[in-house]
């Protein structure tokens, strides 16, 4: 060791961690490029006429129409230069222009982007703060009672379809209680807050429009509810599961014996034990709020990332498709960096594997 | 275990918390305002570049046409921007503008601002409402007189010129921002901030994914007087959300309801059924290669007298009627009744066609109702009734997108699709004649039908409104004897409103005026 700083030998080129880090990197650059290739191929290759499906049928009939719009978005080229231009768009931040909305991709993914992410980064912090109180709660009590009525609960999470609960939650709530908000994410009289991240509770608290952050939050609400049920659902079993197998390791006996207990031995070791294969289960479940929201987003009219990949993938928009795969894509691939991160942090192994 | 206790209460108590927020916060109120719920289909504020319904809507709104419709009479175009003559042969139009008719600025409106409007439309070649332009020249007589002239006769001209994509444009703005009349035209980013006409309403704000925002135009010297000073309208894609947000007074109209939902509406709520101008039909296939057995004209009788047609009517909700023909009940021309089930005809006709007990293939859409129709119970309607008369069917269902391929391509043998028109006029439902774009997709050639394309050609051509109620009834008639189409249903259109909300007249193309909506 020497007198080294150890922080330097940490993050030296030739340190294990960073060493993880670039390879884990390189391996997601690929996969994105991956990505694209797979996105733009599908897109291409499913049947029907993008251009009918865009122009309608009186304006699809008069060639000369036709014959702009091709020339127009370059769709008189053949598929290898069409994917070059589209990559090549993409190192300029062109992901095209969408055929339905007639307005930039990137532009459109801008703003429903944010209002997905709103939604699913609730959902998962209310998910995960519900699923872990409730799944380490059931594993500690094992066989009781507690235990079993948390079980029936995440089996009605996990059961309920999404839609039918969004729709019931929504009439039940909204309108037959009338403690929610109506659909969308503002009420009609708002105007939207100035955007700097897309949030609208974070926008609206930036602006200070105090009315208008409160609006905001109560319009998050049922859709944060709806989407968490199934998410706590999953979490709770799986953290019931992971529990009760790390309750039976040796050193928490060990903490145990030696009068640990409550939160210290929950956190301390329990919980501790319990988390990479938990941090797995929150990864993938993030992932997919963020990519599979269409039912909830139709129900509460929410404009996100959903909601857009539904309609442009029912009007064969294909710049719009291409453009939430590579969303999507990128998404996963960034979760799956972040809990492969944390894996390194948390257990030294798998950096050196 | 109380430690543990206190973690669970914790993360209930957060749960909570945030329910209570969602309590704390109430919609405003504003008696002033209206909002309007709506499945959106809207690409742009442009409205020479805007084809699809709720642009429509919202055009409508902002920007006056030459001429209009009196309500839901689409029979019959009145004045708007102008009055008109024609002349005897129906080839030269001439319209007078209004005095004293000013845009949103307060600039007047003059003939340059007709005339760069729609050469705008003829000049923007990717535009897909340049078509509504083919064949008509734009000419200035005087700075209050516009001609508009066409080879051919053209009577459906002034049903055209209703149409919100011909809106009139403050020319001298459009073209300070990037306006010309070829396809350099670089206004459609202004016109997407900022409204640029003389309707009642300006452009407030748009978002082409959530919502559209619309003011009073102070300016405003037409004949609409507005109730409404602020309208929001609002992209709500699942209908049973636009039923609970009428019924909880977060909006005030509901636009795409189903014949279903809008029989369960709670009391209180005002419902205008109609039918729309869509017709849900067979296609019987007559080009042998295609459709082997169904392709002779007593094949396509046998299956029009077998079906059950008010039986059918039974999946269609509220304001939908039997179609009586390719041309719905609002259009001139449309015959007065239906095709009556005759199971003696069907029977007759079976055994003329030669068909022996084949099975026939019935493709559809089965991912796009129309008007809350949806066409897979339809199907299996159509199926039970044919099987009753001795045709056998299977069922082919396929996603619209896929579907549409081989239809448009005619290559379906049996199928279900829709119609709906690009303009208020008649002359829509021409292209179901023999050798024309429908005609062609059911394997029909002119060759096959010289009656029925010369029938089409006098609708066409016809100079004077009786001549051509005349021929448009006969093109139909000639259709229901001996067309390769069965016309089913036209489905209902149903607009539901708040119940001290007055004045909804559906229209085919804008859906209703926003304008015309009026409070008790």
């Amino acid at each position: 060791m020497g007198n080294t700083p150890r922080a330097t030998r940490r993050y030296s080129a030739r340190s294990p961690l960073v060493g993880y880090l670039l390879r884990r990197l390189g391996t997601s650059v690929l996969l994105l490029f991956g990505v694209t290739v797979v996105t733009f191929a599908l897109a291409n290759l499913v049947p029907g006429d993008p251009i009918a499906a865009a122009l309608g049928e009186g304006a699809a009939s008069n060639p000369a129409t036709v014959e702009a719009y091709i020339k127009e978005r370059g769709l008189d080229q053949p598929l290898p230069v069409q994917y070059a231009n589209y990559i090549s768009g993409l190192f300029h931040g062109d992901m095209g222009t969408s055929l339905r909305t007639t307005q930039p991709v990137a532009d459109d993914l801008a703003q429903a982007v944010p209002a997905t992410v709103e939604i699913a980064l609730l959902a998962i912090i209310v998910s995960l703060g519900v699923g872990v109180a409730l799944g380490s709660l059931a594993a500690y009590r094992r066989g009781k009672i507690s235990d079993q009525l948390v079980r029936v609960f995440s089996l009605i999470g996990l059961s309920i379809p999404t839609f039918w609960m969004a729709l019931v939650s929504f009439n039940f709530f909204f309108l037959q209680l009338r403690i929610a908000p109506g659909s969308g994410r503002l009420s009609p009289a708002l105007a939207p807050p100035p955007t700097v991240t897309g949030f609208y509770t974070v926008d609206s608290l930036l602006a200070g429009q105090w009315v208008t952050f409160t609006d905001a939050l109560a319009h998050l609400m049922l859709p944060v509810f709806v989407l968490s049920l199934f998410t706590i659902g999953l979490l709770t079993r799986f953290v019931r599961t992971s529990v009760l197998e790390v309750l039976d390791a040796d050193y928490v006996r060990a903490g145990r014996a030696k009068g640990l207990s409550g939160p210290r031995l929950l956190f301390g070791y329990v919980l501790r034990g319990a988390s990479l294969p938990i941090l797995t289960i929150v990864g993938l479940a993030f992932g997919t709020l963020l990519s599979g929201t269409v039912l909830v987003e139709a129900v509460f009219a929410w404009p996100g990332l959903g909601s857009y990949a539904y309609n442009s993938a029912t009007s064969l928009d294909l710049p719009g498709v291409m453009g939430v795969g590579l969303v999507v894509g990128v998404v996963y691939l960034s979760i799956n960096f972040a809990v492969d991160l944390l894996y390194g942090v948390l257990d030294p192994r798998v950096r050196l594997a | 275990m109380r430690t543990k206790f206190r973690y669970v209460a914790a993360a209930f108590g957060l749960t909570a918390s945030l329910a209570l927020a969602g309590c704390a916060a109430a919609a405003p109120e504003a008696s002033d305002s209206i909002v309007i719920d709506t499945a959106f289909t809207l690409e742009t504020s442009d409205p020479g570049r805007n084809y699809v319904p709720t642009g429509y809507m919202v055009s409508k709104a902002l920007y006056e046409t030459l001429l209009d419709f009196a309500g839901s009479d689409e029979s019959t175009p009145v004045d708007g921007l102008a009055s008109y003559e024609s002349n005897d042969d129906a080839t030269v139009f001439t319209f007078t503008l209004e005095d004293g008719r000013v845009f949103s600025d307060g600039s007047a409106i003059t003939a340059d601002d007709v005339v760069f409007s729609l050469n705008r439309v003829a000049g923007m070649t990717e535009s897909k409402a340049n078509f509504l332009m083919n064949g008509i020249t734009v000419t200035k007589i005087d700075d209050m007189t516009v001609e508009l002239s066409t080879e051919t006769p053209s009577l459906k001209l002034p049903a055209l010129m209703t149409n919100p994509s011909l809106a009139i444009l403050n020319s001298a703005l459009v073209i300070e921002n990037g306006g010309t009349t070829d396809d350099s035209d670089a206004a459609e980013a202004f016109l997407n901030e900022t409204s640029a006409g003389s309707g009642p309403y300006i452009l407030d704000s748009i978002n082409f994914e959530s919502q559209v925002v619309l003011t009073e135009n102070e300016n405003y010297n037409g004949e609409e007087d507005i109730d409404f000073t602020r309208v929001v309208i609002r992209n709500v894609s699942e209908a049973a959300t636009q039923k609970i947000n009428l019924e909880g007074d977060d909006s005030q109209v509901a636009v795409d309801l189903s014949g279903d939902q809008v029989a369960s509406l709670s009391d209180g709520i005002n419902i205008f059924s109609t039918p729309s101008a869509q017709t849900i039909f067979l296609l019987i296939n007559q080009s042998e290669e295609v459709g082997g057995v169904t392709a002779n004209a007593d094949f396509a009788n046998a299956v029009r007298y077998a079906l059950d047609y008010p039986a059918l009517l039974e999946l269609a909700g509220a304001g939908s009627e039997q179609a009586t023909g390719v041309i719905p009940p609002s259009f001139l021309g449309a015959l007065e009744n239906g095709v009556e089930q005759d199971l003696d005809v069907a029977a007759a006709s079976l055994e003329a066609s030669g068909y022996d007990g084949e099975s026939i293939t019935l493709e559809y859409p089965n991912d796009y109702p129309v008007g809350g129709v949806n066409f897979t119970p339809l199907a299996e309607r159509v199926q039970s009734q044919l099987a009753d008369a001795g045709i056998t069917i299977e069922l082919a269902p396929a996603p619209f997108t896929t579907q549409i391929d081989s239809y448009v391509n005619g290559t379906e043998a049996f199928s279900i699709w829709f119609w709906g028109p690009d303009y208020a006029d008649s002359a829509n439902f021409l292209p179901f004649s023999a050798g024309q774009k429908v005609g062609l997709r059911a394997g029909w050639t002119a060759e096959q039908d010289t009656d029925v394309v010369n029938l089409a050609a006098a609708a066409e051509n016809a100079t004077n409104f009786d001549e051509r109620e005349t021929a448009f009834s006969n093109f139909a008639e000639a259709l229901q004897q001996s067309g390769p189409f069965v016309p089913l249903i036209v489905p209902g259109s149903n607009i539901a409103t708040a119940s001290y909300i007055d004045g909804v007249a559906y229209n085919s193309t804008w859906t209703m005026d926003i304008a015309e909506l009026q409070a008790k």
